[in-house]
């Protein structure tokens, strides 16, 4: 009973805290919010995405004899010109790299697309780095993201379309089949032509090209909003986050409570020093789980956001809890003084946070892939991982593993720190 | 029967010993308070009785549960109110004393009766929904001491509880430790300030360096002074100067100085005091201030240790 008193009363201060609800539940609100009202506030698939200012200077010129009707940088140029794309897309033309930069810097354009002089003939003599240069304001993300991603899928349909060219002539040379040089032109003509059809399809709404950011997976439902999908993912990440925050902070109240001399006298009534230790356990567990639950909800109704089926959910939940309560009780044991505390929430939340991969969810390949082998090592990683999986919507079956992984290593660093504790306290 | 016993009782931190060999008892029902100069070994003490520091050696019990072989019964019979302020700052005052009750292990309508009177003992019964917080150091103090009596202990502890705070305060705080002791508690009191013991005192104990150098009523302890007077003397300069010569004067048996102060115990004042003033002249040291006082706790201090005892 004692135990379930030191947690109430544990509970009661840290819900009295201003700084303490602000960390817990309205910063990763704020932020989120941020980020969603970045995307136009949008919540049902009507939504729209702020217009992208791109600027495209396109020096390629049709080498001599070649087989192409037009140089390939048109393509890419049409792309953005293009009336599927107007409604999210405003390109102009910029004569040369300099003037694109120009104006970029004085943000009349978010984006430039820099196709060189050489780019059909170099991609003709199967040059292996062809370029294309995007160059982005550094303070936009989303924007240059889906038009490097488009440009991206562009270079890489030319790529596709000369293997097919190629593919197709040594086949018609094995059956025997004389080639009609003359025809080449009109080949490539079809296969431009399919691929820019395909393209506009797939970019006719911006929502679809930030979609493609998203790693596909299976049992993706075709009706999700890819908007609500970002926000889920971005949600999932500030609250891991400051879920991991408020295990550490929440545990700190040990060490508040060993300066306020209220430990001490805790130690000097007829209560053990592992129900007092308890207490204060379960009053994280609690604070977490809590915390948790609040933002899923509020994420929910504020932006629209589809946590996913129960039974993940709760794994999901469930591991969370364990492992941020687990880390926080490891770092807080090693701590000597609240004030050491700050700069450890602070700066070691922060690292592991990035490290396991929290503030680029959206953007799979926006870290190296040594990080990514890294954020296997974090509990964060592994509990973006299992939100991932659950939002995706697989199965509570498949994330027995991740569910596993995030309550091991909670255990693991709750057993150490908690001894720690023992110790210290003793 | 003893309500605390304290047995050959041993602290040492490395090389350091807080606490020598201390042994002292208390009665039920008496205030025994352990006086001494900061640094004297007297929270040391008070924390191994209330579990806080094993001993390195010796026991001691309370209401004959030892603290080291039965802390939990030993803690049961047992209130301590601690140096510090140890509350919670941001739950009201009868937020904090139900917790502290329930850590007691009281309960329910009991639990909410004796919140209430203790907010009567502690008069602030009007203020009992405010933040600790919010409250003034003399409050806290107040909040400090009640929190400690909520499962009516047979022997409550308090360490030095009047530092720091307004008068009012303080002797709100001793009438409340008189009061308590009338109503059958055994009160252990630690001070500095001699008035303090003097005042509350059934037993005294004095502490210095670790050891209780003297124990006894306050009478008792008055009469190891002997026939001895009490001088203070003001200089308008700093005390030491003069020191080793009024020390070699005929009839001063201790002399100190503290604070710009000196204190000299004397055998007969009316003889001594002419030859201080020569003493000082020869000096060049100029006497600002005499004040000639019968043999109190700090004269016995004077006398045992040769050192003031205020601080």
């Amino acid at each position: 009973m004692k135990i379930l008193d030191i947690a109430f009363k544990d509970l009661t201060r840290s819900f009295r805290s201003a700084f303490a609800i602000g960390m817990m539940v309205i910063a990763p609100l704020m932020l989120t919010g941020l980020i969603y009202f970045a995307f136009g506030g949008a919540s049902s698939g009507t939504s729209s995405m702020p217009a992208v200012k791109v600027g495209v200077v396109d020096l390629d010129v049709l080498p001599a004899n070649s087989p192409l009707a037009a140089p390939l940088g048109q393509n890419i140029r049409s792309m953005f010109f293009d009336d599927s794309v107007k409604s999210w897309i405003t390109a102009s033309d910029y004569s040369d790299e300099k003037s694109a930069r120009i104006a970029l810097d004085n943000q009349q354009i978010g984006v430039a697309v820099i196709i060189p002089q050489n780019f059909s003939e170099d991609f003709l003599n199967g040059k292996k780095d062809v370029q294309v240069l995007v160059i982005s304001d550094p303070t936009l993300s989303i924007g240059p993201a889906v038009v490097q991603n488009m440009v991206t899928m562009m270079v890489d349909g030319v790529s596709g379309g000369g293997i097919a060219l190629q593919t197709f002539m040594e086949r018609q040379q094995a059956n025997g089949i004389a080639i009609d040089q003359t025809q080449i032109p009109t080949w490539i003509a079809h296969y431009t032509a399919w691929y820019a059809d395909f393209q506009r399809n797939l970019f006719h709404h911006p929502d679809q090209a930030a979609f493609v950011m998203v790693a596909p997976s299976a049992g993706e439902s075709e009706t999700a909003n890819p908007i609500q999908k970002i926000m889920g993912l971005t949600m999932a990440g500030q609250m891991i986050f400051f879920a991991f925050f408020t295990g550490a902070y929440s545990m700190m109240s040990i060490l508040r409570e060993d300066e306020e001399g209220t430990l001490a006298r805790l130690f000097t009534t007829p209560t053990d020093r592992i129900s007092i230790l308890t207490g204060k356990f379960i009053a994280v567990f609690l604070t977490v789980i809590l915390q948790g639950s609040v933002l899923m909800v509020a994420g929910h109704y504020a932006f629209g956001i589809n946590w996913g089926e129960p039974v993940g959910v709760g794994l999901a939940l469930t591991g969370q809890v364990v492992a941020a309560t687990g880390l926080g009780v490891l770092l807080i044991a090693f701590v000597k003084n609240s004030r050491q505390g700050g700069p450890v929430l602070g700066g070691g939340l922060t690292a592991l946070g990035m490290l396991g991969g929290l503030f680029t969810a959206n953007i799979p390949n926006a870290m190296p892939a040594a990080f990514n082998m890294i954020a296997n090592f974090t509990p964060q990683g592994w509990v973006l991982k299992a939100w991932r999986m659950v939002m995706d919507g697989q199965s509570a079956g498949d994330l027995l593993v991740p569910f596993a992984v995030m309550v091991g290593m909670g255990i693991v660093m709750f057993i150490i720190g908690a001894t720690a504790f023992r110790k210290r306290f003793a | 029967m003893n309500a605390i016993e304290v047995e050959k009782l041993k602290k040492s931190f490395g090389d350091f010993q807080a606490v020598q060999n201390a042994s002292f008892n208390a009665d039920s029902g008496e205030i025994l308070s352990l006086l001494g100069p900061n640094g004297a070994g007297k929270s040391t003490t008070i924390s191994m009785l209330s579990g806080l520091l094993a001993p390195t050696n010796g026991d001691a019990s309370i209401m004959g549960h030892s603290v080291t072989k039965e802390p939990k019964a030993a803690k049961k019979s047992l209130g301590v109110v601690p140096q510090d302020i140890a509350l919670y700052p941001d739950l009201s005052a009868r937020e904090n004393l139900i917790f502290w009750g329930k850590m007691y292990g009281l309960r329910g309508a009991a639990l909410k009766t004796r919140v209430d009177e203790v907010l009567d003992i502690i008069g602030l019964a009007d203020r009992q929904k405010d933040y600790i917080g919010k409250f003034s150091g003399g409050m806290k103090r107040r909040v400090n001491i009640g929190a400690a009596l909520l499962h009516k202990p047979a022997v409550i502890i308090m360490d030095e509880p009047t530092v720091g705070i307004d008068p009012q305060s303080r002797r709100h705080i001793l009438d409340n430790v008189k009061e308590l002791n009338r109503q059958g508690m055994t009160v252990l009191y630690t001070t500095h300030y001699m008035e303090e013991a003097a005042e509350l005192s059934d037993h005294i104990a004095i502490m210095d360096k670790g050891k209780i150098i003297a124990y006894g009523t306050h009478d008792e302890l008055i009469k190891m002074v002997g026939e001895q007077t009490r001088i203070d003397i003001t200089l308008n300069t700093e005390g030491e100067n003069i020191l080793p010569f009024w020390s070699k004067v005929e009839g001063v048996s201790k002399i100190d100085s503290l604070d710009g102060k000196v204190t000299a115990l004397v055998d007969d004042s009316n003889r001594v005091l002419p030859r201080l003033f020569d003493a000082a002249s020869k000096a060049n040291v100029r006497i600002t201030s005499v004040d000639i006082q019968e043999p109190n706790l700090e004269t016995v201090f004077l006398h045992l240790t040769g050192r003031a005892l205020r601080d």
